[in-house]
């Protein structure tokens, strides 16, 4: 008898990918609007070409950045930045800060959180060095708080005024992932080992 | 506002002492630590020493110690990093032209925030003089650094005196950074505290 395969329907399963300069339209699709930027630095983009130069020079030279795509379909991005030199000793060496954004037609149906999951996990195995991965969100943004938490993020507390969001400093809810949350291994127990029988002063 | 240190010994790496043995018998008076924020001058080599060099001061700090015999370098840390510095004050005890120790606002990620380190040379510890320090930098550095609309402190879990003198100084805790530093060979939790313009200042 022939083994039925399901096949996760193409239109709902998330991928990760690079960009290429041929998405510019795609990313503009949710630059531009007014609902996702909302809890961004950025002001809406108004051009295309806007989308293209952000492509060229912060996209595609960042350590980490890539298109959400549902089915062959680009509904978002999301990226993860090393908070300083990876590998050496001192401020951010250990640490890297994980933001994303969909597109508002996308909102609801958890693509946002299976991309989270899906950063994490490759940031995690990408660098040996990372040992918390943190995000955070505006205290107004509860849709965001739920999908970091959802991806498996700890709630580690509000930090007061601290980004500036056009142009004015906003309460900051910050998430964390760290190396420890993600151990599901067993410990390796502490063994004993005797090698030789140990004898004690014969006398 | 009485600020010493109940002191009890324990098995942290930073501890706070009285620096000279207490007498159990004798009353103590409550005294508030006065303390002067002021700019550093290269004349300030041999005062800052004292710190710069001492291991249990620079336990929890990011900064190796540097030996007694660098003045040359320590100069030279002088000239490049407090001399040029957005916000580097040295701290005077009352009616004492020479700095015991200093407090800085170091820039961060975003224009809005900065972050506080604090070191007292070891002989002044117990006396309340980090937390008159940090409580005068709040008062003052909102004023002077523009844009500025938060400081932070991250102090280590286990520097509980660190701790207490941001508490008392006016910070809110606001929680801790899991995995958050890497210090000396180990990955630290950091205890984050907050400081917002228009909040409350203890009384001094």
């Amino acid at each position: 008898m022939e083994q039925q395969r399901r096949e996760p329907a193409p239109e709902t399963e998330v991928t990760l990918r690079e960009f290429t300069e041929a998405d510019a339209e795609a990313l503009f699709a949710w630059a531009s609007d007014p609902r996702v930027v909302l809890f961004q630095r950025r002001e809406a983009y108004a051009r295309v070409d806007e989308a293209r130069r952000y492509i060229l020079d912060h996209v595609l030279p960042h350590p980490w950045y890539r298109a959400i795509c549902l089915g062959a379909v680009v509904v978002g991005s999301i990226s993860v930045k090393p908070c300083g030199p990876a590998g050496e000793e001192g401020e951010g060496a250990s640490r890297a800060s994980l933001g994303y954004r969909v597109a508002h037609g996308h909102w609801g149906r958890g693509v946002a959180t299976r991309a989270v999951r899906m950063a994490a996990a490759a940031a995690f195995a990408e660098w040996p060095w990372l040992a918390r991965l943190e995000a955070v969100a505006d205290v107004e943004n509860p849709a965001s708080q739920r999908v970091l938490e959802k991806a498996g993020f700890v709630r580690e507390g509000v930090l007061r005024r601290y980004v500036v969001l056009k142009g004015r400093p906003r309460d900051m809810v910050m998430f964390s992932l760290v190396d420890s949350d993600r151990d599901e291994r067993a410990k390796p127990k502490l063994l004993l080992q005797v090698k030789e029988p140990f004898e004690l002063n014969k006398e | 506002l009485h600020d010493t240190i109940n002191g009890e010994t324990s098995n942290l790496p930073l501890i706070l002492l009285q620096p000279t043995p207490r007498d159990p018998c004798a009353a103590r008076v409550p005294m508030a630590t006065e303390v002067t924020l002021r700019r550093f001058d290269l004349s300030d080599v041999d005062a800052m020493m004292a710190w710069a060099s001492d291991p249990e001061v620079a336990a929890f700090c990011r900064w190796a110690p540097f030996a007694s015999t660098e003045t040359e370098a320590l100069l030279a840390h002088i000239r490049d990093t407090a001399l040029s510095h957005q916000w580097y004050r040295a701290i005077c005890l009352a009616g004492d032209a020479r700095p015991v120790g200093s407090v800085s606002l170091e820039p961060t990620a975003d224009p809005c925030r900065g972050e506080l380190g604090y070191v007292v040379a070891r002989a002044h510890w117990g006396r309340g003089v980090a937390t008159a320090a940090v409580r005068a930098a709040l008062a003052a550095v909102f004023g002077e650094v523009e844009g500025l609309a938060r400081v932070e402190a991250l102090v280590d879990v286990d520097n509980a005196a660190s701790q207490r003198v941001a508490e008392k100084a006016g910070f809110r805790r606001e929680g801790v950074l899991r995995r958050h530093y890497w210090h000396k060979g180990r990955v630290r939790d950091l205890v984050v505290y907050g400081f917002v313009s228009g909040d409350p200042l203890p009384p001094s």
